[in-house]
């Protein structure tokens, strides 16, 4: 179960170590200690580099030997971020990152539980297609939905990396939110449905409030997924007024910014920081969304 | 609870309705046609497309850099899948036993798995750069080189810039799954092996490992196809160059498409990768999972 993953490592109590003496036991638990921390600085150097280079002055950022603590801590770069152009990107992220998530999320739910609820012989089989679908090539659907797009006159539109962003996620969404409605026991849909709710009713009002925790991980991980994407919004669209943040800042920004490396960490934190606040705020829902497949639910 | 179709067909195929228009018209479609495309000449460049056979598919194995980027492929996401999972193993292990702190630790390392790859790739940019980048300074001070190494204009430097990417980005998500399976594993198995004098090495190799098998391959084949499928970060930090040493196929194939508008043999090159993904994938399932009992 995706709940697995989510669980606090320090509840399952036992070292694997049975020392002898205390000694060897506080000298074990400091080594290891030592050697968690010191790996996770090494891990963690990109980051804090990352937000260091973005408070320096562009000068002090050639320091050599590198500091740190910036010398002196400056806002300029951040300053230099309200940018009309930026904040539109900004804008066409959060458009297409929410809409793909809410039209993934019912999808793949409405899918989900017709998967759960409706039983027959290749249910497993579509579980595992819809699993397999994440292996096919980007470029190779890009390809077809390019073509098709055209005719429909749906390229240079949000729908265009709407639609792309759904694709991707899809497969996810239905594994997570089939996984739980085939945990949730029937009785409440059963009496619902036997007082004479519509099945409808029962799915939108009954069935998916209770099945929150699934849906908040689905939207989550179709969002964050929609703002890291890069193809469908550097190919799909052209007109620079739609383009959202990855495409927008490879076409725009890399030339403008050439060297001035603190306002592009700058530029990287700020793109970071949506995504981070996801995290942060919804840790055990986000956990759930990355682990789908791989934990069996 | 069952549902009889039977009872209630309208709603069943409202129900699935939207997700079979999705899957038929999105990734179905697209795939038969893009097996049907990759015997054409297909470009938007010039209407007239004409059935070419096995053409595409010819030029691609003997006249294109294919069978490069294939390599190059396999180097850069094996490498990095392999690095990746035996970090996280390490830290999981260090995580798992009964560490203060460890729910806190495993937070701060998951925040890598968060940071977007347009993020990374720009970040990489300055990490790697030659004068000011850090990881010079850095292996300057520690005495693996003297002068500052151009890594992005490197073959190997910039295959490893980008394994280094890669891997760090990875690191998280194995570490997780791998923190869940071993929270699975008995602690009295362990204990007795380890009364019986096994020795640590041995434990992993012949009690844990085994236990938390399955789980590791999923991972691992999970975060490879998303490795296969990624993107930005070459496209930004090296463009696949230098001398085509970061062309990895997902830039190569999109490239072909969108590049240089060659349909049919972008097709081609993403049905060959794709073929070679079932094939990975069902030998892994084959020889490497076991039936759980």
């Amino acid at each position: 179960m995706t709940q697995a993953a989510t669980t606090d490592p320090t509840a399952v109590p036992g070292p694997l170590q049975r020392p002898p003496t205390d000694w060897v036991k506080i000298a074990i638990d400091l080594a290891i200690y030592a050697g968690v921390i010191g790996s996770l600085a090494v891990l963690l150097i990109p980051v804090a580099w990352t937000i260091s280079t973005s408070f320096k002055p562009l000068d002090q950022v050639f320091d050599y030997p590198p500091q740190f603590v910036p010398r002196d801590v400056t806002f300029e770069n951040y300053r230099a971020m309200f940018d009309p152009v930026l904040g539109r990107m900004f804008f066409n992220s959060f458009a297409v990152g929410i809409i793909s998530a809410g039209v993934s999320t019912i999808v793949g739910a409405m899918t989900g539980y017709a998967i759960a609820r409706f039983r027959f012989s290749g249910n497993d089989a579509v579980m595992l297609f819809f699993m397999a679908t994440l292996a096919f090539p980007i470029p190779m659907i890009m390809i077809t939905t390019y073509i098709m797009f055209a005719n429909f006159g749906l390229l240079n539109t949000y729908w265009a990396m709407i639609l792309g962003h759904v694709v991707i996620t899809l497969p996810v969404t239905v594994w997570l939110l089939r996984n739980f409605f085939d945990q949730l026991p029937g009785e409440v849909e059963e009496a619902a449905l036997i007082d004479g709710a519509g099945p409808w009713y029962t799915l939108f009002r009954i069935v998916l409030p209770m099945a929150k925790p699934a849906v908040s991980s689905a939207a989550i991980f179709v969002f964050v997924t929609s703002w890291n994407e890069l193809l469908f919004g550097l190919t799909f669209v052209s007109d620079t007024e739609l383009r959202p943040l990855p495409a927008g800042i490879i076409m725009i920004f890399l030339q403008e910014f050439e060297g001035q490396w603190s306002e592009m960490m700058a530029l990287a934190v700020i793109v970071s920081i949506p995504v981070l606040l996801i995290f942060v705020f919804f840790q055990n829902a986000f956990l759930r969304g990355v682990t789908a497949g791989a934990v069996k639910g | 609870m069952q549902i009889a179709i039977r009872k209630q067909p309208g709603f069943y195929a409202g129900l699935v309705l939207p997700g079979v228009l999705i899957v038929s018209s999105l990734i179905l479609y697209p795939l038969i046609n893009g097996v049907y495309t990759s015997f054409t000449n297909t470009s938007p460049l010039f209407p007239d497309t004409r059935f070419v056979a096995l053409d595409n598919y010819q030029f691609l194995v003997t006249e294109s850099g294919f069978w490069e980027s294939v390599g190059n492929t396999v180097l850069i996401v094996g490498v990095s899948i392999f690095g990746a999972t035996s970090i996280a193993y390490l830290l999981a292990l260090a995580l798992n036993t009964g560490l203060r702190g460890a729910k806190f630790l495993r937070t701060a390392v998951f925040q890598i798995w968060v940071v977007p790859w347009i993020v990374i790739a720009i970040l990489w940019a300055w990490l790697f750069s030659e004068n000011y980048g850090l990881v010079n300074y850095i292996a300057i001070w520690l005495g693996f080189y003297d002068e500052p190494f151009k890594w992005l204009f490197h073959p190997q430097g910039s295959q490893w810039a980008v394994i280094m990417g890669y891997s760090w980005r990875s690191i998280p998500f194995l570490m997780v799954i791998i923190l869940a399976a071993l929270q699975g594993v008995p602690n009295d198995v362990n204990e007795s092996a380890m009364i019986d004098g096994a020795s640590f090495v041995q434990r992993q190799r012949l009690i844990v490992l085994p236990l938390i098998r399955n789980i590791l391959v999923v991972a691992m084949l999970l975060q490879s196809v998303r490795l296969l499928q990624e993107i930005t970060l070459v496209f930004v930090l090296t463009k696949g160059g230098p001398v085509n040493a970061t062309m990895v196929l997902s830039l190569f194939t999109y490239k072909l498409a969108f590049e240089d508008w060659e349909f049919g043999l972008a097709a081609a090159a993403a049905i060959l990768w794709l073929i070679m993904i079932m094939l990975l994938a069902v030998a892994m399932m084959k020889f490497v999972l076991r039936p759980t009992t």
